[in-house]
């Protein structure tokens, strides 16, 4: 026993262990820390308020690359899908005044604004694609956030191997960029079902892992903490960061 | 201007017989040494590890396969898996190197570099990023305070390229190739070697970093014009990858130095500071 001790120690020591307490410190603890500290630096260096590129038609990208979880298959999703998204209504709930539940013609009706930006994904690629929807700050308006509210939390229809939904979340300045969208349109035609059909969210100021697909609710709440994983969404739980502008 | 940078010649050329010892490297340029050794292998291997997430290099703004530069993919030879490593469209073998390798799980799978080459772990892209924006940080901190402290302290004098030293290049050269039998007069550093230095430090270092930066969706909406210099965010991380090669490059090139040029005198230099001039002073890492 005690020269197993030894032997874990020593080779922890020498950061052989599997990288153990070397790689924990660096994921999780001061240098963590350190490491957020500086997103922070970010924030105040260089703003939350620049554009994103716009770019011209001939620079879409007419076979836009699909990835993320798999289209969802649950019944209640099938069953909108068949019907074409006619009996879809979005949930706006949570800390608000005024909860809503929009049909995607409401949706429409609420406003309009199009962009053609680049789609940049954690895994390192881009893609440029010209979606039309509304602006989330129209919505996350219609339903008037009570003052403790601070995030808006997007619950999706799909899910992973183990039955686990995305989810995803930004804070209500994030919301309220000009270019941060609920896409209902993806190159002149609404959303097929790969592209998250019948609502996504598009934020082309952050990776692409923030612009959740398939959106059927927008909560808003005070803290994250208490949501599955509480790092703020599906990929958050797994390590990537919140704040997915870097 | 040309006496100025002359002068220092003389006395070391006298303290060379005399096995001077002289104080060369401040503590803030020794620290940084050590901060640069370690971050550079972190941010390598944590770079491959992002690397392997998107295995191919465009030189575009979005990705585009017709502008591909580099990829490196794994094919089914005959029911025996091969990886490729396609530079400009041609393929060359790398099976159990690139394409198709180590998984660091012991056994082989279809992945641009091993397990062995990727940090933290053999794939895990989130931590991988946690640890390359750390260590960027340390790379950078490292970077300004060693210039900071070689102003302050006037070492940048003798580091900066100077226009007679851009004559002196090509007699250092023949001095090198033995067709010269002394070399050109020069200061603490000879005309290549500060030319080296030069490109590292005001050219290398802050184009890693910048390059690096514009691939955050963040910093192209604040600074647009920033990415558009490099051809867009594909071709600013093939600029990024391929200034990492050659910052590896000289990387391997200072350690042979290093190891050829006097070890323990050149590692006394940069823990103590304490340089014995000899017959390897101006021809040194």
């Amino acid at each position: 026993m005690r020269r197993r001790l030894f032997l874990a120690s020593s080779l922890s020591a020498l950061g052989l262990a599997g990288c153990g307490p070397v790689k924990e410190s660096l994921t999780n603890g001061p240098f963590r820390r350190a490491l957020l500290s500086t997103e922070k630096l970010n924030g105040a260096l260089i703003g939350t308020h620049g554009m994103a590129r716009e770019y011209r038609e001939r620079d879409i990208d007419r076979n836009f690359r699909v990835n993320g979880l798999d289209t969802p298959n649950e019944a209640a999703y099938a069953s909108l899908a068949r019907g074409g998204f006619h009996d879809y209504r979005l949930i706006v709930d949570g800390l608000v005044e005024h909860p809503q539940k929009l049909s995607l013609a409401e949706l429409r009706a609420a406003g309009e604004s199009s962009q053609i930006t680049r789609h940049d994904c954690v895994e390192g690629w881009s893609a440029i694609g010209k979606w039309r929807g509304v602006p989330l700050a129209t919505v996350v308006a219609m339903a008037k956030p009570k003052p403790n509210a601070r995030y808006c939390v997007f619950r999706c229809f799909d899910t992973d191997q183990s039955g686990q939904h995305y989810y995803e979340s930004l804070d209500l300045h994030q919301a309220a960029h000009p270019q941060t969208v609920l896409a209902l349109d993806l190159n002149d035609k609404p959303l097929d079902l790969d592209h998250g059909a019948p609502v996504r969210l598009k934020i082309p100021t952050q990776l692409g892992y923030k612009s959740a697909k398939w959106v059927s609710r927008i909560e808003l709440v005070a803290d994250l903490h208490p949501i599955d994983g509480g790092a703020g969404g599906y990929w958050e739980d797994q390590g990537y960061e919140w704040y997915a502008g870097i | 201007m040309s006496a100025d940078a002359v002068a220092p010649a003389l006395p070391v050329a006298a303290a060379r017989a005399t096995g001077k010892r002289v104080y060369r490297h401040g503590v803030i340029a020794r620290t940084a040494h050590w901060v640069w050794s370690l971050a550079i292998l972190v941010l390598v291997m944590s770079g491959l590890q992002i690397f392997n997430a998107a295995p191919y290099l465009d030189a575009s703004d979005k990705s585009n396969p017709a502008r591909r530069v580099l990829a490196f993919d794994a094919q089914d030879r005959g029911g025996t898996p091969a990886g490729y490593t396609i530079v400009f469209g041609h393929a060359i073998p790398t099976t159990h190197l690139f394409g198709y390798t180590d998984d660091g799980m012991g056994a082989e799978s279809a992945r641009a570099f091993p397990g062995w080459l990727t940090l933290p772990g053999p794939q895990d892209l989130a931590d991988g990023r946690r640890w390359h924006l750390f260590f960027a940080w340390a790379l950078f901190l490292a970077w300004f305070a060693y210039l900071v402290s070689a102003a302050v302290r006037g070492t940048l004098r003798d580091l900066v390229m100077r226009p007679q030293d851009f004559r002196k290049l090509w007699p250092m050269q023949l001095y090198y190739l033995r067709v010269r039998k002394e070399p050109p007069p020069h200061g603490t550093y000879n005309p290549l070697q500060k030319l080296t230095y030069n490109v590292v430090l005001f050219g290398m270092f802050p184009l890693l970093i910048i390059t690096g930066l514009t691939l955050s969706p963040a910093i192209d909406a604040a600074l647009p014009w920033l990415t558009a210099v490099f051809g867009g965010r594909q071709f600013a991380r093939t600029w990024h990858f391929v200034l990492m090669v050659l910052l590896v490059g000289y990387f391997g090139t200072h350690m042979i130095l290093v190891l050829t040029t006097g070890f323990w005198n050149n590692m006394r230099s940069m823990i103590t500071g304490w340089f014995v001039l000899g017959q390897h002073d101006g021809a040194g890492p």
